[in-house]
């Protein structure tokens, strides 16, 4: 097998992302956990996050599937097969990268990864970005946050700065 | 960039420019080809086979014949049409296939022998003795412009998503009209033209509604803008893609990488015109013969006479206004009707006339016109259907898609009053003024009759094409390359389609035309791959512990679409596999397995559902419990294999292979919801959310042990196959016996943020006993040497379980499972199928080829089987090999002989199990 160690740069750090018009924060939550069930969404107790709404609260569950959410800094629950709610649960606090996207032009940004805009709502906040699937929803009027699978999160970002350069 | 029409009388920008070698100026907003003709040039290429002088026909994308390659700066495009490259300041162009230049070009000689390179001549000359003597030297002489050897440096196209409620595609009369109309309904509109100046063929009208075409244009535009609609200028809708998603190039200036906009649109109004079809006569191909609607279109926005003394000729009522203010600008116009009697062209380079039967008409140059063909490439991407009109003679759209309206000369209205008051109110009865005379190629006629201008192809190779039996135009296309030229078809589909209905004495509409296909005009590839480059094209999966590895010297490799490593430390990779290999037997292996899949699946019938997608029984299994099991397609082929842990009554992981997680996924996904009660079943993958370190080797269980001290993991209280689920350092983890190496192995789980402690503590206690780091390549090597298969590598897309040596569950098993019948079929039972085994050789020559064929030995050796992993056995010191051999299992012992690349070597057929065969090291 080749060696291709050279060919990669090493992971990218934690750090603030800063282009023109736009900037990138890394964010660390306290937890997020995968809820399904037929009742995952009417049973939901936190803010449910459609798009694109703002969603200031400090915990609340994306809606990302008729009968998924996903748990953000909600409270901590067990794993596992709920008998009684009917739901599976599945702690995923390190399998989701999540990032704020600050811009001034945000249906511009939204458009070079997808068919996402503002003027496009959806009962979900699951989006193919970039050729990613990701959790993209609205934290204030001019930052997105994003959640994107932990081992392509890099890749995301640099397509996403990739193409931000070029245009 | 200019957008306005030019006035070569009035003061406007002028631009330098050469053309093969020859300096020439230009005004701005001219294209290459209006500031040629401008300058009295009219050769500027040559056709593809003969050489022969080429002008264009065209003044926009329906021109086969002035191809450039075009030099601005350090930039240098091939291929650039003339009729629609703008012209730039210091714009170098030079003609393709042409030297030293269009207007002299050395290989203007083969026009002599054209008798002898008809349609199919390079199939049937070729052939003998091979074709390959042959194609070097056609290759060279063939093609267009060539690729600039420079690296075109920041030519990376912006790509965008965008969508709207009404697309118009075209800003013509009818366009701009329709533009307007569903804006001021409060539409969200957005109107695309390729050109820079909107308005389509309105120019060409002294006046419309009463107002001059600049004043009606810049009227309509505003009240477009001021209604909210959108315009996007140069911009062109080169094709219609599945749920209205139409794709839009624009171009910006001279080498800079079109924009790629995907529009996703409620409803497209098509208003992207019509085009001028050519007359076949004799010599129909020489420079000086236009189009009328370019001569129009020359004069009207780029103020271009194309000649002083012009013959007109065509057959239908469009013509008139052309001949009008072409006299009107100060040219003799003689109308001559196309209908009634045999034409053929007089000149060379240079015109001089043009024959009607034994009448010479003296011209300087010769507008042609066979009738208006509507613009349908885009209905057709959208799988609309076409109508033949008897009256017009055209193709028009038929029935499409609910999305598609076409309007104006795109839907046969070539009346602009017409067209217009027809997108006003479409249930109007218009009256049109627009009348033709059917005129098409006739077989049989005398001289050369050009039907493809840049690809040379005449009314006798249609002909030829015929009776060689390619009547199809499909075939017709291939044989011929008609239609194959850069403007694809445009001008010349219609004619050779008609040249075939008429040799085949049927109308033209059971002819048929031949497939629409976008782009609708040439698009550079760049367009498609905007920031998709370098690492963005396939970006790697990464480990969270990548860097540790990093800091350890890791190689790393991609394996199934992850960057993991091969092998650690410096020196010889070999050296440096075949230490891990010995260190893993004789001590321990560390192993970062973190890509394993961790699927769960949750829900009362979860137990019921696994059961179904494993070919092994799965709902035996207890909590706490692991099996290993493969996983079949509906055909009964291995898709992959893994184990799978039972967590609970209604709750199970399964850990796939690597690189298939993506694949498991949606497999279990499809079928959670093909077949079952997609709410009694629940699959979350949560891979990324676990880090997986493996240590496997003697002392794996020394290591655990120290590791988690309040644990008992000797090998009565922790069996193989079972799991255990308790906390390390306060953190969940998971603590699995699972072996792929042959050898007592542990699998420790736990969240990826605290994988590098995990890491750091599980190397710190394995070292001193002897055990260290471990790459994929020597992970792969200790399961060969066991006979675990890699699915994809060791399978292949025939590859049934039974065909492993798993034949069980297929006669044993009875509740229903996926692939189950395909399992019972005459080809899944039949004795020659391959199946796993090893191979031993005897001689020092190394490891087998991995590929290489199993033979018979004979003469014209037929291909048994192939090799699927072969490596040098550290451990045993010898080479070993997997194979799939047909009917392997019964022919143990046998030698084969093992074919690669000519050369041939025997082996001997044996287990694929070469390492601990009574697996007595797997609870040492």
């Amino acid at each position: 097998m080749r060696n291709d160690t050279a060919r990669w740069p090493e992971p990218r750090s934690s750090e603030l992302i800063e282009l023109d018009g736009l900037t990138i924060t890394p964010v660390t939550l306290d937890r997020q956990v995968l809820v399904s069930g037929t009742n995952a969404l009417s049973k939901e107790t936190l803010p449910l996050v459609t798009w694109p709404e703002v969603e200031s609260a400090a915990s609340y569950a994306l809606a990302v599937r008729r009968d998924r959410v996903l748990r953000v800094n909600g409270p901590a629950v067990i794993d596992g097969w709920d008998e009684d709610a009917e739901l599976a649960i599945s702690d995923v606090s390190d399998g989701y990268r999540v990032f704020d996207i600050r811009c001034h032009d945000m249906d511009a940004l939204l458009g070079y990864g997808g068919e996402v805009a503002l003027s496009l709502p959806s009962r979900s906040v699951a989006r193919l970005w970039f050729g990613f699937g990701t959790f993209i929803y609205r934290i204030n009027e001019n930052v997105l946050r994003i959640h994107v699978v932990d081992y392509q999160a890099d890749a995301m970002i640099d397509a996403l700065v990739s193409a931000l350069i070029k245009s | 960039m200019s957008s306005h029409r030019i006035s070569r009388s009035v003061s406007e920008r002028v631009l330098n420019f050469t053309f093969d070698g020859r300096r020439y100026v230009g005004r701005e907003g001219d294209t290459i080809a209006s500031a040629l003709l401008a300058n009295g040039v009219r050769v500027m290429g040559r056709s593809f086979k003969y050489h022969r002088p080429r002008g264009p026909w065209g003044a926009w994308v329906d021109d086969p014949n002035a191809v450039m390659s075009v030099r601005l700066g350090t930039v240098e495009l091939p291929n650039c049409p003339a009729t629609t490259t703008y012209l730039e300041e210091g714009m170098v162009a030079r003609s393709v296939n042409a030297w030293p230049s269009a207007q002299f070009d050395i290989k203007a000689g083969l026009d002599v022998f054209h008798r002898w390179l008809s349609a199919g001549f390079y199939y049937k000359t070729f052939m003998w003795p091979d074709w390959h003597l042959f194609e070097p030297m056609i290759r060279r002489m063939a093609g267009l412009g060539a690729v600039s050897d420079d690296v075109l440096e920041n030519y990376v196209s912006e790509q965008t998503h965008d969508r709207c409620a009404v697309l118009v595609i075209g800003a013509g009369p009818a366009g701009l009209v329709a533009a307007r109309k569903a804006a001021e309904a409060g539409e969200d509109v957005a109107l695309v033209d390729d050109h820079r100046l909107l308005g389509g063929g309105v120019y060409q009208q002294k006046t419309l509604e009463g107002k001059t075409p600049d004043v009606w244009v810049a009227e309509q535009t505003a009240a477009i803008t001021a209604a909210g609609g959108r315009i996007l200028t140069a911009t062109t809708a080169f094709g219609i893609f599945d749920h209205q998603l139409v794709g839009l190039v624009q171009q910006g200036a001279f080498g800079t990488a079109p924009k790629l906009i995907r529009m996703r649109a409620g409803r497209v109004v098509m208003a992207t015109g019509a085009l001028d079809r050519p007359i076949t006569f004799a010599n129909n191909d020489r420079p000086g013969i236009f189009s009328v609607d370019a001569a129009a279109e020359y004069l009207a926005r780029y103020d271009v006479l194309l000649g002083r003394r012009i013959a007109l000729v065509s057959n239908n009522t469009l013509a008139d206004g052309t001949e009008a203010r072409l006299t009107t600008a100060g040219a003799t116009v003689i109308r001559i009707d196309p209908t009634t009697g045999a034409l053929k062209a007089r000149g060379s380079k240079r015109l001089k006339g043009i024959w009607q039967d034994d009448r010479l008409h003296s011209a300087d140059t010769i507008l042609a016109s066979g009738g208006m063909t509507p613009t349908v490439h885009l209905w057709r991407h959208a799988g609309g259907k076409l109508d033949w009109c008897d009256n017009r003679q055209v193709f028009v759209p038929g029935k499409g898609p609910d999305f598609l309206t076409a309007v104006g000369a795109a839907n046969g209205e070539f009346d602009i009053d017409a067209a217009i008051a027809k997108v006003r109110e479409p249930e109007t009865a218009i009256k049109t003024s627009y009348h033709m005379t059917p005129l098409w190629p006739q077989p049989g006629s005398k001289g050369r009759q050009w039907i493809d201008f840049q690809h040379d192809v005449t009314l006798k190779d249609v002909e030829l094409a015929a009776r060689e039996n390619y009547v199809s135009v499909e075939h017709l296309k291939r044989y011929t390359t008609l239609g194959m030229a850069h403007d694809q078809g445009k001008t010349s589909n219609m004619a050779g389609l008609a040249a075939m209905a008429a040799i085949q004495d049927r109308p033209i509409p059971e002819i048929g035309t031949t497939t629409f296909r976008p782009p609708f005009v040439p698009v550079p590839i760049e367009t498609y791959h905007g920031h998709h480059r370098g690492q963005n094209l396939h970006p790697v999966k990464r480990l969270r512990l990548e860097n540790a590895h990093r800091a350890a010297g890791a190689a790393l490799c991609e394996y199934g679409g992850w960057l993991r490593p091969g092998w650690y430390g410096a020196g010889e990779a070999k050296d440096r596999i075949r230490a891990e290999v010995l260190q893993a037997r004789k001590a321990a292996g560390i192993f970062d397995g973190s890509p394993l899949g961790k699927i769960e699946v949750m829900g009362p019938d979860a137990e019921d559902f696994v059961n179904f997608v494993y070919y092994n029984t799965i709902a035996t299994m207890k909590p706490g419990q692991i099996r290993y099991g493969f996983m079949l397609t509906e055909g009964g082929v291995v898709y992959d294999d893994g184990v799978i842990a039972r967590l609970g009554p209604n709750r199970f992981v399964i850990s796939c292979s690597s690189s298939h997680v993506d694949g498991v996924r949606n497999h279990l996904e499809t079928w959670r919801q093909d077949g079952n009660d997609p709410d009694r079943i629940y699959v979350q993958d949560t891979t990324a959310h676990w880090a997986t370190v493996t240590v496997t080797g003697p002392k794996a269980r020394d290591i655990v042990a120290a590791l988690l001290p309040n644990e008992d993991v000797s090998a009565k209280a922790f069996q193989h196959m079972t799991f255990i689920e308790t906390e390390w350092q306060g953190t969940p983890i998971r603590v699995a016996r699972v072996s792929f190496t042959g050898d007592s192995s542990f699998e420790l789980s736990l969240r990826q943020s605290k994988a590098e402690d995990l890491w750091g503590a599980v190397k710190s206690l394995a070292e001193p006993m002897g055990a260290g780091l471990m790459g994929l390549e020597a992970m792969l090597i200790l399961r060969a040497e066991k006979g675990f298969i890699v699915v994809g590598k060791d399978t292949d897309g025939e590859t049934m379980p039974h065909d492993l040596g798993f034949g069980v569950p297929r006669s044993k098993k009875k509740a229903a499972f996926l692939g189950d019948r395909s399992l019972h079929t005459e080809k899944a039972n039949t004795k020659v199928r391959n199946q796993l085994v090893g191979l031993q050789v005897e001689d020092d020559s190394g490891p087998l080829p991995t590929g290489a064929h199993l033979t018979n030995g004979d003469t014209r050796p037929k291909s048994q089987g192939y090799v699927t992993s072969s490596y040098l056995s550290p451990t045993l010191d010898q080479p070993i090999a997997l194979a799939m051999v047909q009917n392997g299992a019964a022919r143990m012992g046998e030698t084969v002989t093992v074919w690669h690349l000519g050369e041939t070597r025997n082996a001997t057929i044996c287990s694929p199990c070469f390492f601990d065969t009574d697996g007595d090291r797997l609870n040492a």
